[in-house]
């Protein structure tokens, strides 16, 4: 044996637990997935399995529910540049090396590090129209400035949003103006993710940069703007773009326990995101097949985003 | 690290044990039967008689609330109960084909349950094209709730049962309370948005009779459900979904729309005999309860329903599972069931005759003396029509997606309702191209005279 | 600095008057605010009677510590049963990860060998495949393997991440490789070098992972929901969802229960946060 082949061999044992359960349980479902969204796969005895080729794609894209739960998880998404300006903001406010700075990044990074169950439910509470604080306050400002007439918005309980969006078919209707359940997790999702990992990954991109970066700007006169945009920001661009990529991909692929914890995908399917029509489609009406090409469509768009990361990432990114 | 690997190793290995041990101990050498359905404390008084009548088995309870998929996954899984509860006919018609509830209808016959003895209501949720599968747990109707002391405080006389919608609605206006905002105070109606109940009492259907063709555009449906919606926003007299999901929460056991009535926000509901499982609690003792047959709607039919429960047909203990369908046809549980008000019992006869007396006067609760308006109203009920060309999860999420726009006055009914019966015609359009079984059973009834889900050839499978 | 102050308007003059960073504190100030204000309404309620969930008032007129015992000690959910589900569950996962994904990722980033690329390449873009893909075929695979309701099926398929592989070969790559060079001319074994030499220097990079994974596994929701059935493996996330079901009126023994839910994972972050961020900068991305 030569002493490359025995390389190899100590390289592929080091590797091979990893590498088989990766096979196992991500290479291998991958291409059974695949698989079965070519075929008419539901649990009922008296259907035989059988192949349908492109069957589930075509009506897939025909259906109306499709198109309707893909704006609904891109509506979704729209909290995302809110979030990222939001982080890269508050970065820079924490990175100037005040007092304190420590405690202000754990207490940003509270809520997305114990996101989850808990968190939903408590947001569930805090949205009830009635009787949660967020309403009771609004109503109390609404009083004291006279504005008795005024109702706060019903937040879960609404189909209404921002963009005036029409429930069932792509369209606007202006009677659908307002704040409802999807901006509503829009917010919840803003308030999650505002201080978490995007603040911490532009944190460290702010402490990478050169200071005589910021030196030679000074001498140049430039001002708190003026450093931003000439220093700051071309120095993150890297770490913005990572964090774009990111958050789409989990963007495309959000929205599930927020349905199953808060919503039921409900009122009227407005919070139905993709992830959670796949669930219902698959764990509740037993159609695995079409299930299953949901995710692969699903899975096609994560992959063209990280084509596009493939593609312009390397200028910034190096793995 | 490395030192950190082991201890951390040593330290979960520990746990291991401990997780191992903490089991729930079997205590004795009685068969165990698991019975998945939903834990409550009426469950639990079910359970422990079931434990004293029948020795050598223990029935213990798996308890979960996230529908179906798991009992055939797991049953086709090798894991599944030996007992599992069903909701609806179309919960039933899936169970059957998925091969996961078993035929008992000559092992019932030998045990000497006949299965005719049950309210007929109940039919659907055990019994499809003939043959039998369980046994039902309970049934209930409706009947309108209402709290005496509201309609006291209101100065309002007690309704008497014989009444039309219209007479209905002028004593629920009186009744409902609402704040200089315009918030409301207390409702004159509330009510789990039944639609069921509705469609029933306007006579309509969901399919045709053979259940080729959802026909919920027709005009009785259109009706029915435009009357839901102008109990909320003409009549308004019911909650909007605002108010509604303000009161309640996740659903279920003490919550929702009940729990409301309970705090006395709502002065008639429309509910079943169950909810004196809740309502029996010391919290709710100042209140006074009445009950009374739903107001005439165009047709005398009522909704009626109930659960029951199936024998799995991947069990571990068939024969355990057999005995508790003799214990669900016993005297011993139905007059129990009547006792908890847990609804009624599934069996008519411990209703009638010599058992009239036992069922109507509970010594435990001498004020409820309403229990013969629930018998009245079972003798009435239809069950909810099923179609075996169509997912009955995929229905209800059609409905519901519907119904809540109808609910939030986003769409009129008529338009909701010829949406929804588009949809489900379609899904049943889908069902047919896949399923070659059904598909031969479908143009056989087509040919036989059924009206099919489609209008041309173009939408045809 | 004076470049600076000429520019300055009404508001900078204020701002600089206020010192430098006055106003910055002023709004980190509020956002902190805001930050906590959900969480500091979930602990005034979790310590509220029932009857004054509803009203606007911050603090509970008594102090219903009860609150908390009627969680642990409810008939119907055995909460301390899910705790420790939770814990054990995401412990086992997060031990696997950091051992499989350190092997692996000592495989990438230490030895030569051929193929290593391609094959790092195919990790890399599985990284991005959303859980939704995987999760029936997985559940059809834990069906045929007998793993439903049981530890081993919710411990097992999380054990073996690309993530982690990925963030611990980006840690080895920056440990110079002098080091276990030398080792190897001194005749150590692959398996000494890995084990004495680069896990010690790996540190910060399994802690971040560990970290994270424990986190991530702790609250996972998805998997659990599909994969268990029997009361005691539910894991708190499970637990919790249940509890909103039976005591979805109780909005104080909710909030009660979700407080302790969260305890642990704040815990574990203010203990960890130094090494959290100084792992992120280390490693994750690189400017």
């Amino acid at each position: 044996m030569t002493r490359q082949t025995r390389r190899t061999v100590v390289a592929l044992c080091f590797l091979l637990p990893n590498f088989l359960g990766f096979l196992t349980f991500t290479v291998g479902p991958v291409v059974f997935s695949l698989a079965a969204s070519f075929t008419n796969w539901n649990l009922m005895k008296t259907v035989p399995l059988r192949c349908v080729w492109f069957d589930n794609y075509v009506k897939l894209i025909t259906e109306p529910e499709f198109w309707l739960y893909f704006i609904n998880t891109a509506y979704l998404m729209l909290g995302m540049p809110i979030a990222i300006a939001g982080s890269l903001f508050l970065a820079v406010l924490i990175s100037q090396r005040l007092r304190g700075m420590v405690v202000y990044r754990t207490l940003f990074y509270l809520p997305s590090f114990t996101a989850g169950v808990a968190l939903l439910i408590l947001w569930k509470a805090l949205y009830n129209p009635t009787f949660g604080p967020i309403n009771l306050l609004l109503e109390w400002v609404f009083d004291g400035v006279g504005l008795v007439q005024l109702e706060p918005p019903d937040w879960l309980a609404s189909t209404k949003n921002v963009l005036a969006l029409a429930v069932e078919r792509v369209e606007i209707v202006s009677r659908q103006f307002g704040l409802g359940a999807r901006d509503a997790l829009i917010i919840m999702g803003i308030w999650t993710a505002i201080g978490g990992g995007n603040m911490l990954l532009y944190l460290a991109g702010i402490s990478n940069i050169p200071r005589d970066l910021y030196e030679a700007a000074e001498i140049d006169g430039a001002g708190h703007w003026a450093k931003f945009r000439h220093v700051t920001w071309p120095q993150l661009a890297p770490t913005t773009f990572f964090i774009v990529i990111m958050s789409f991909i989990g963007g495309l692929q959000g929205g599930f326990e927020q349905a199953r914890v808060m919503t039921q995908g409900g009122p009227a399917g407005t919070t139905t995101t993709l992830a959670y029509y796949i669930y219902t489609k698959a764990f509740e009406e037993f159609q695995i097949g079409y299930a299953s090409s949901v995710a692969w469509i699903l899975f096609t768009l994560i992959f063209a985003v990280t084509l596009v990361n493939w593609r312009f990432g390397s200028r910034y990114v190096s793995y | 690290m490395k030192y950190v690997f082991l201890g951390s190793f040593a330290v979960l290995a520990a746990l291991s044990v401990v997780a191992g041990l903490w089991h729930p101990r079997q205590t004795d050498d009685r068969i165990e039967l698991v019975w998945c359905t939903d834990d409550n404390p009426v469950r639990r008084g079910q359970i422990a008689l079931f434990n004293e009548l029948y020795p050598r088995y223990r029935l213990r309870i798996d308890p979960q609330n996230s529908g179906m998929q798991k009992v055939i996954v797991q049953s086709l899984a090798g894991v599944g109960p030996d007992l599992f509860d069903c909701y609806t006919g179309s919960q039933l018609v899936a169970y059957v084909r998925s091969g996961i509830a078993m035929d008992c209808t000559e092992a019932l016959a030998e045990r000497g349950i006949d299965i005719d003895a049950v309210w007929p209501c109940l039919k659907p949720l055990f019994v499809y094209e003939g043959r039998a599968y369980g046994h039902p747990d309970n049934a209930n109707a409706y009947d309108i709730w209402y709290n005496k002391v509201l309609f006291d405080e209101a100065g309002e006389p007690y309704p008497s049962g014989d009444w039309t919608w219209d007479e209905f609605i002028e004593v629920a206006q009186r009744l409902t309370v609402r704040d200089e905002r315009g918030r409301p105070v207390q409702f004159g109606f509330i009510g789990y948005w039944d639609y069921n109940a509705a469609l029933a009492q306007w006579g309509a259907d969901y399919y045709t009779p053979e259940g080729t063709r959802c026909v919920l555009d027709s005009p009785e449906a259109v009706a029915a459900i435009q009357f839901m919606q102008d109990l909320i926003y003409r009549y308004e007299v019911m909650p909007t979904p605002t108010e509604e999901m303000a009161m309640s929460s996740a659903g279920g056991w003490g919550t929702g729309v009940l729990g409301l009535f309970g705090a006395e926000k709502g002065a008639m509901a429309l509910g079943g005999r169950w909810w004196l499982c809740l309502l029996r609690d010391e919290d709710y003792a100042h209140m006074r309860l009445g009950a009374v047959p739903l107001p005439h709607g165009p047709s005398r039919r009522q909704f009626g329903g109930g659960r029951a429960t199936l024998v799995n047909a991947t069990g571990q203990h068939i024969e355990g599972a057999l005995t508790f369908m003799e214990y669900l046809h016993s005297k011993e549980w139905s007059q129990l069931v009547n006792r908890q008000a847990d609804a009624l019992g599934p069996v008519m006869k411990y209703h009638y005759g010599e058992y009239e007396d036992a069922f109507l006067h509970n010594p435990e609760h001498p004020e409820e003396d309403c229990n013969a308006e629930w018998r009245t109203a079972l003798e009435d009920s239809v069950p909810l029509q099923v179609s075996s060309y169509v997912n009955g999860q995929t229905v209800e999420r059609i409905m519901l997606v519907q119904l809540d726009l109808v609910k939030a006055n986003l769409k009129p009914a008529a338009e909701a309702m010829r949406d929804a019966a588009e949809k489900i015609n379609k899904a049943i359009v889908e069902t047919l191209r896949i399923d070659p079984v059904l598909r031969d059973e479908y143009e056989r009834a087509v040919a036989a005279g059924a009206r099919p889900a489609w209008d041309d050839e173009e939408g045809a499978p | 600095m004076s470049a600076i102050r000429e520019q300055g308007g009404g508001f900078g003059k204020w701002w600089f008057r206020r010192g430098r960073f006055g106003a910055s504190h002023a709004l980190l100030v509020c956002v902190a605010i805001t930050t906590l204000m959900p969480f500091s309404w979930m602990v005034l309620t979790s310590f509220k009677p029932l009857n004054e969930v509803q009203r606007l008032n911050p603090l509970p007129s008594q102090w219903h510590a009860e609150n908390y015992t009627d969680v642990l000690n409810s008939k119907d959910i055995s909460f301390k049963r899910y705790y420790f589900n939770s814990v054990f569950v995401a412990g086992w996962v997060t031990l696997l990860v950091c051992l499989t994904s350190s092997m692996a990722g000592y495989a990438f980033a230490r030895i030569r060998w051929p193929g290593r690329d391609h094959v790092f390449k195919l990790y890399l873009a599985t990284m991005m495949i959303p859980g939704v893909v995987t999760m029936i075929p997985n559940y059809t695979l834990m069906v045929k393997l007998h793993l439903l309701d049981s530890y081993v099926g919710l411990i097992v398929p999380a054990a073996f991440t690309a993530f982690g592989t990925f963030l611990l070969r980006q840690f080895m790559l920056t440990i110079p490789p002098s080091l276990d060079e030398a080792a190897l001319i001194d005749g150590a074994s692959h398996w000494q070098v890995y084990w004495d030499v680069i896990l010690p220097l790996a540190r910060p990079g399994l802690i971040v992972l560990a970290i994270f994974t424990f986190m991530g596994n702790y609250s996972a929701f998805f998997w659990p929901l599909v994969l268990i059935k029997s009361e005691h493996l539910r894991t708190l996330p499970i637990g919790m969802m249940y509890f909103d079901t039976v005591y979805g009126k109780q909005t104080n023994l909710i909030m009660a229960a979700s407080v302790m839910n969260i305890v642990p994972l704040i815990v574990l972050f203010i203990v960890m946060q130094k090494h959290l961020v100084r792992g992120i900068q280390l490693g994750a991305v690189k400017g």
